[in-house]
């Protein structure tokens, strides 16, 4: 037995727990809106049955001592000897989020059993054997810690994030009486006030927060600062243990894990991914590729074969080979591709827990509606997604969907439903969270923007600029703010981290209605369709899913314009002709527009057609970053190496459609 | 906005505010959009006095800028060997100086005595 090194499954113990955990929380929701399968239960007690006996085996006792109370208050389900009550399913659910947060501790090495999984282990012991066993379930070492020592120190960019301080104060205030134990400037503080950038933060706090706070919960309030700030949340080291040893009140902690379940997993995995994650791949996935290598050796040998004694006869084979030969890499590259694709149905599947306890802690009712779960997205747009996307729903709940009296008051029904839909849109994953609540709060929006000098007062706004606002930094109608959202950090963190993924965000409200936040997502970060066009000397890549058409003018379809720019009539619209050659300064390119081609090229329902000299073909592109081997260039989305080893640039839609309709408003 | 000595002897009967003292009045909305012009003044009168008086009374919304400012411009005045007192603090001055425990460092006066 020793001889086996039993640390190197636990990896894998991890992460098939975090699995049935995800099982066990998903069958739980079902019964607890009303579901009477009983296959539900066998579900859970077998998520619950696996965990503890892989806990017990790699010597984690703490959990598998969890995990068996736990299971023994399922087999008495399982038996039938129990009712499932909504108060168990509460406390199953919560040892769910307990046990996740147990089995993060261990997977960093952590001390694994702690205030809260204790105080819960003596519930659920309490509620398997009636009350009596509440006395010898809570141990000496299982009092809930009195307090947390909290060590935060600013990053110099956090005020830029929206996030000050003496809000996370005030919220860590709410959960307990907080005593700043110590208040500094750290080193890096310029010397001199003179050198000071007000918008940079030089302080740092030793805070202790007394009162048997969950440590979930101060999680949830640093929650979104991750990467802005230094933090190390302790235990409060002395003050007797005995006085709190009492497990906490069913009622309370009860509606407060929510936060404190998805920030910690999504870090965990973070940090996980971070030591070279792994991945699970279905096993046709694995097998469509074994079929294409095996392809791909029949051609290769098939090649090499003509080669070998190579006359001129063999010419069309050869061209057959080496078209069977392209059609195969491109196959193999899809699934190859395909191997890192994973449903998207992972990440939306946190969010009927999610919505559950927002609707209790809020006191509304809304129905989550999930749609397209199946949609494959790549699994590091899938990783970096699902924060966002928390984040927007929890707004969405919060801010959009009204109280159900205001509903019955509106003439809508009192359940708001909340919409998650997710499909593909060219070369786009969309993914939409559709709410049909109160809609923006023009007024407020406005106000706000006003108040913070975004916009001069008395400025009139359109709909869409009023949306675009809620994207501006540090943007939050404080006048709502919970501890659910609206601290100030938001949307702009939203449309960060999707730019990042090369993706857009926008919102689209009516009044009354409700809203719908659409992101737009790239399939792959690594690789475009694209046509291949000349200008000049030059090559240019388009991407293929960005164009409408290309055709050929004649001259009287071409209009100048008052201020040189020049327009041409497509489709019942007039669309802004962009020299490609002047836009990129190349020599020696077309400029009488009708020798050139024009291609039209749309990006978010605008149009512009770009002037270039030919269309040379379509080809796929490995996109290399720009800015990684030069420097950001605008209009320019990145560069690509041609078969015949020259550089490509590839054109930046967005930017390019930007800068054409500028010069036609000019 | 008020000037540098606007309010210069407004004699609150708390402040023995000497004929050379400089007054920085801190604006209502202190918040992290009018630091700029809050810094820019604050300089202005470390050069100048030994002795410099804040007025935060008219303070009803201040953030952690404006309180790291406020320290950072203590600890510099006195290095320089001047005196900071106050003519008087808001109440949410107070409270944000004290949820973020940098009341005492700042020296405020409890709020009321404006």
């Amino acid at each position: 037995m020793s001889a086996v090194d039993l640390t190197q499954f636990h990896k894998t113990f991890f992460e098939e727990s975090r699995e049935g955990l995800d099982a066990m929380e998903a069958a739980l929701l079902a019964l607890d809106s009303g579901s009477t399968d009983h296959e539900l239960v066998h579900t859970i007690f077998r998520a619950a049955h696996s965990i503890k006996g892989g806990a017990a085996t790699f010597g984690f006792s703490d959990v598998a001592a969890f995990t068996h109370v736990a299971e023994s208050l399922l087999e008495e389900v399982r038996s039938e000897r129990r009712a499932v009550e909504a108060e168990l399913i509460d406390l199953m659910l919560r040892s769910v989020d307990c046990l996740r947060a147990m089995l993060a501790r261990s997977s960093s090495g952590q001390p694994v059993a702690d205030a809260d999984s204790e105080a819960l282990r003596g519930e659920l012991m309490r509620l398997a054997s009636g009350e009596a066993a509440v006395a010898t379930v809570v141990a000496p070492k299982a009092a809930p810690a009195n307090g947390w020592d909290i060590r935060f120190v600013a990053l110099p960019h956090l005020l830029q994030t929206g996030n000050d301080p003496l809000r996370l104060f005030r919220e860590l205030q709410q959960l307990g009486r907080l005593e700043v134990r110590r208040a500094f400037v750290v080193d890096r503080a310029p010397a001199r006030l003179a050198d000071l950038d007000p918008s940079q933060c030089h302080l740092g706090w030793e805070l202790r927060l007394h009162g048997a706070v969950a440590r979930g919960d101060v999680d949830a309030v640093f929650d979104w600062l991750d990467g802005d700030c230094e933090l190390a949340v302790e235990a409060m080291a002395e003050e007797t243990p005995a006085a709190a040893a009492e497990p906490a009140p069913a009622g309370v902690p009860a509606a407060t894990p929510a936060p404190a379940a998805d920030p910690r997993p999504a870090r965990e995995t973070a940090v996980a991914s971070s030591e070279g994650g792994s991945i699970r791949v279905g096993i046709d996935k694995v097998d469509a590729l074994i079929n294409m290598m095996g392809e791909l050796v029949i051609t290769q040998s098939m090649l090499s074969d003509i080669g070998e004694n190579f006359q001129l006869s063999q010419l069309e084979r050869l061209r057959e080979g080496l078209l069977q030969l392209e059609r195969t890499t491109r196959e193999l590259q899809e699934s190859v591709m395909r191997i890192r694709m994973l449903p998207i149905g992972s990440v939306f599947n946190r969010f009927p827990r999610l919505v559950r306890d927002l609707e209790r802690k809020l006191g509304k009712q809304v129905k989550l509606e999930l749609h397209g779960e199946h949609t494959e997205l790549d699994k590091t747009v899938l990783e970096k997604i699902g924060d966002p996307l928390v984040h927007l729903v929890r707004n969405a709940i919060d801010h959009g969907l009204e109280m159900p009296a205001q509903r019955k008051a509106a003439g809508k029904a009192e359940t708001g439903t909340l919409k998650l839909n997710a499909y593909h849109e060219g070369g786009n994953i969309v993914v939409q969270i559709s709410d049909d609540g109160a809609g923006l709060n023009h007024a407020a929006i406005v106000a706000k923007a006003q108040q913070r000098g975004l916009i001069a007062a008395g400025q009139e706004l359109s709909d869409a600029e009023v949306a675009e606002l809620i994207f501006q930094p540090g943007f939050s109608t404080a006048a709502q703010a919970t501890d659910l959202s609206g601290r100030g950090v938001g949307m702009d963190v939203v449309r960060r981290n999707v730019r990042d993924l090369g993706g857009s965000v926008g919102v689209r409200s009516e009044s009354g209605k409700g809203s719908v936040f659409t992101i737009a997502l790239p399939l792959t970060l690594a690789i475009i369709d694209g046509l291949v066009t000349a200008v000049g000397h030059e090559r240019y890549i388009v991407p293929l899913t960005s164009i409408v058409e290309s055709l050929r003018l004649r001259p009287e379809a071409v209009r100048r314009i008052a201020g040189g720019g020049e327009v041409f009539h497509f489709r019942d619209e007039y669309l802004p002709i962009m020299r490609l050659h002047r836009a990129f300064g190349c020599a020696d390119a077309i400029t009488d527009i009708e020798r050139g081609i024009v291609v039209v090229i749309e990006d978010d329902n605008r149009r512009v057609g770009l002037l270039v000299d030919e269309l040379l073909g379509q080809q796929q592109a490995v996109i290399k970053s720009l800015e990684a081997h030069y420097r950001r260039v605008q209009g320019v989305s990145g560069a690509t190496i041609l078969s015949d080893g020259s550089v490509a640039l590839i054109v930046d839609v967005g930017g390019v459609v930007r800068l054409g309709r500028r010069s036609k408003a000019a | 906005m008020a000037g540098k000595r606007a309010a210069k002897q407004k004699d609150d009967g708390r402040e023995p505010a000497a004929d050379d003292a400089a007054v920085v009045v801190l604006p209502p909305d202190c918040r992290l959009a009018a630091q700029a012009a809050l810094k820019a003044e604050l300089l202005g009168v470390l050069e100048k006095g030994a002795i410099v008086v804040l007025d935060g009374s008219q303070v009803e919304r201040a953030d952690t800028a404006a309180l790291q400012l406020l320290v950072l411009f203590r600890r510099e005045l006195q290095a320089c060997g001047g005196t900071l007192d106050w003519r008087g603090a808001s109440e949410t001055l107070n409270e944000a100086a004290g949820l973020l425990g940098l009341a005492q460092i700042l020296e405020l006066p409890a709020a009321g005595l404006a």
